[in-house]
């Protein structure tokens, strides 16, 4: 006869290969264990949970699948660029030229944001073309100027051949190597490189000596009288410092260059149907064209020279500024928006002169710098290649294990 | 030959109305399968009838907020199809216009971060309603003792002449005459986030009572 603690174990095991069917049933590509994410203080968790889209749960083996792939730069065509050339972790997940560089040192249009809270965009890209983090990934790795594979077809054969990657694709997707699985992958990675544990975010949490009296000062301007808050939205259900959409602050308006001409040329290939998403993704990284910022996108005369909003932290990481990298300094584009930006009949109706004093000035860059996250600048100072999972140093230990091959 | 002269109306507050009508007509009453489609179509938001006091004919868009009075075309008669063109192209060059004016819309993500935030500060004021010390309070006495689930509180008739102060007043200035009277505490500055907070959490609890400033 069973004891009752046989008969329990055998419930419990019938238990959990119960919920294990009904898990895999649930959606047949998340194979594996479920990845748990070690959030920063400032990222609220039900809000990380409920941005994981349906068709793409977290799971341990994808996100390392997909960490795997950000750095591998066979993804390009001379195997010499990977995502982590133009959104380094040692450079807070940006690249610190004016404008992202590819395959052969060729330039782009614009600068590379940052990777990290990524996930939380609404659109990705400078002008939203992306719904997703998913069809963000699959852009430059067929784009002329950036990793340069001739198409997703070759991505697909080229990273087949790696017999390492064929076998790991078939255990966290139960099924060969396709496009939408790598960006599928690549993008699990991006939702676990965030930002939320600054000094700001301490003192936010009422630890009052975490900033300076500087600091303190530019969290009040930057509240108020600097209306940075506006456009850099934040509160604790959206603590990212962007409001998620485009505005026109005149940085490109003043290149030479038809706007005007621009648009209706883009217009016309519209309207001749010849602009698909890789039309879009070239002309986005075309001088001249890239100035039109969201218009690509939404051809509507609105949205000529708007670029989404950025986020702000780590900001002191993520020298130069401005879509098109412009602006060397912090304290240079503070000033860009005290003088009232760059205008032009598209200006946005929230800029306008700021009249802040120099101390001003200096107390806003003092609050910027401030929300610089804990975890990514010892990225930045080359700490080991696992922290980059982790915001404690238990956590370190705990996703090592996980990453290792 | 055409006549160009043309009004453009703008019905935006009536079709709001026929929005919030729709919502504020479901009785919650249980219905057969089949009826709901028809009382469903019934709630649908309608456009509101537009009419010119001239008897001329009216021309609505399907956005309902855009219309055009035709000058020298009687209700009940036809457009020619050279002028339902160029009535046509006319309403829709004024509704781009209306929409390259437009700057930000609101988006879902707004909707959602506007939510969770409302929600975050109603629940911190019910905390606060319930907890004297973080009010300031020195005796143990905290709001919901004398206004259990904030009632006799009426958010909805602020500002209004308090019999206490001797003045009109909002309901911050009162929030702060209880936190000195019986709380025995000190008044908060009247942007303090705790008070904020108080508030939320009093006017969540008449939300939908219509506003009646000053009733007593």
């Amino acid at each position: 006869m069973k004891t009752r603690f046989q008969k329990l174990k055998i419930f419990l095991i019938a238990v959990s290969l119960g919920s294990m069917i009904l898990a895999l049933a649930h959606d047949g590509s998340a194979v594996g264990q479920k990845f748990k994410p070690d959030l920063p203080p400032a990222i609220p968790a039900d809000l990380w949970e409920l941005l994981i889209p349906k068709d793409n749960p977290m799971t341990e083996a994808k996100v390392a699948l997909g960490r795997d792939l950000y750095f591998d730069k066979r993804l390009s065509v001379d195997d010499t660029v990977s995502c982590a050339t133009c959104h380094d972790p040692k450079t807070a997940f940006a690249q610190p030229t004016s404008v992202a560089e590819g395959v052969g040192g060729k330039k782009g249009a614009r600068n590379s944001p940052t990777v990290l809270n990524a996930m939380f965009n609404v659109e990705q890209f400078w002008d939203g073309r992306a719904k997703s983090l998913e069809e963000q990934a699959k852009g430059p790795l067929i784009n002329p100027i950036e990793m340069a594979m001739p198409s997703h077809e070759a991505v697909v054969a080229k990273v087949k051949k790696i017999p390492e990657y064929a076998k790991r694709f078939q255990a966290v997707f139960a099924r060969p190597v396709n496009i939408d699985d790598l960006a599928r992958a690549i993008a699990a990675f991006e939702r676990t490189q965030l930002s939320g544990d600054s000094a700001f975010d301490r003192f936010n949490a009422g630890d009052r000596g975490a900033l300076s009296e500087e600091a303190q000062r530019g969290f009040e301007l930057f509240k108020g009288k600097g209306r940075c808050v506006t456009c850099h939205e934040f509160n604790a259900s959206s603590p990212f410092f962007t409001d998620f959409k485009y505005h026109n602050i005149g940085i490109g308006m003043k290149a030479s260059g038809n706007f005007e001409q621009l648009a209706r040329q883009v217009q016309q290939m519209a309207q001749a149907g010849k602009l698909d998403a890789d039309a879009l993704d070239k002309l986005s990284l075309t001088e001249g064209f890239s100035e039109l910022g969201r218009f690509l996108v939404t051809r509507q005369p609105k949205d000529v020279g708007a670029f989404k909003t950025p986020t702000l932290r780590d900001i002191e990481l993520t020298a130069p500024y401005m879509h098109d990298g412009s602006m060397k300094t912090l304290r240079e584009t503070i000033e860009f928006y005290n003088k009232g930006g760059e205008g032009n009949p598209n200006l946005d109706g929230g800029i306008r002169k700021l009249d802040l004093t120099e101390q001003e000035i200096s107390d806003i860059e003092a609050y910027l710098k401030s929300l610089t996250s804990e975890r990514v600048r010892r990225l930045t100072q080359g700490s080991s290649q696992f922290s980059v999972f982790s915001f404690q140093s238990s956590a370190v230990r705990k996703y090592s294990s996980v990453f290792q091959e | 030959m055409i006549n160009k002269s043309y009004k453009l109306v703008t019905l935006a507050a009536f079709a709001l109305a026929a929005f919030m009508f729709s919502f504020s007509d479901r009785t919650g009453q249980a219905i057969s399968p089949g009826a709901v489609s028809a009382v469903a179509q019934q709630n649908q938001p309608r456009h509101p009838e537009a009419k010119s006091d001239s008897g001329n004919l009216v021309v609505q868009l399907c956005d309902g907020k855009t219309s055009m009075e035709i000058d020298g075309v009687r209700e009940g008669e036809v457009l020619t199809p050279e002028k339902a063109r160029e009535v046509a192209a006319k309403m829709m060059a004024a509704v781009a216009a209306e929409q390259s004016r437009q700057t930000s819309k609101w988006t879902e993500r707004d909707r959602l971060t506007w939510e969770r935030e409302q929600k975050r500060v109603i629940e911190e004021g019910d905390k606060l309603f319930h907890d004297w010390k973080a009010l300031g309070g020195t005796i143990g006495i905290s709001c919901d003792m004398c206004h259990p689930n904030a009632s006799n509180t009426h958010a909805e008739t602020y500002p209004k002449f308090q019999t206490q102060i001797k003045k009109v007043v909002s309901i911050r200035e009162m929030i702060n005459w209880c936190i000195e009277n019986p709380m025995e505490g000190k008044p908060l500055p009247l942007d303090d986030p705790r008070l904020i907070a108080v508030e939320a959490y009093m006017a969540a609890q008449r939300k939908g009572v219509p506003l009646d400033p000053g009733k007593h």
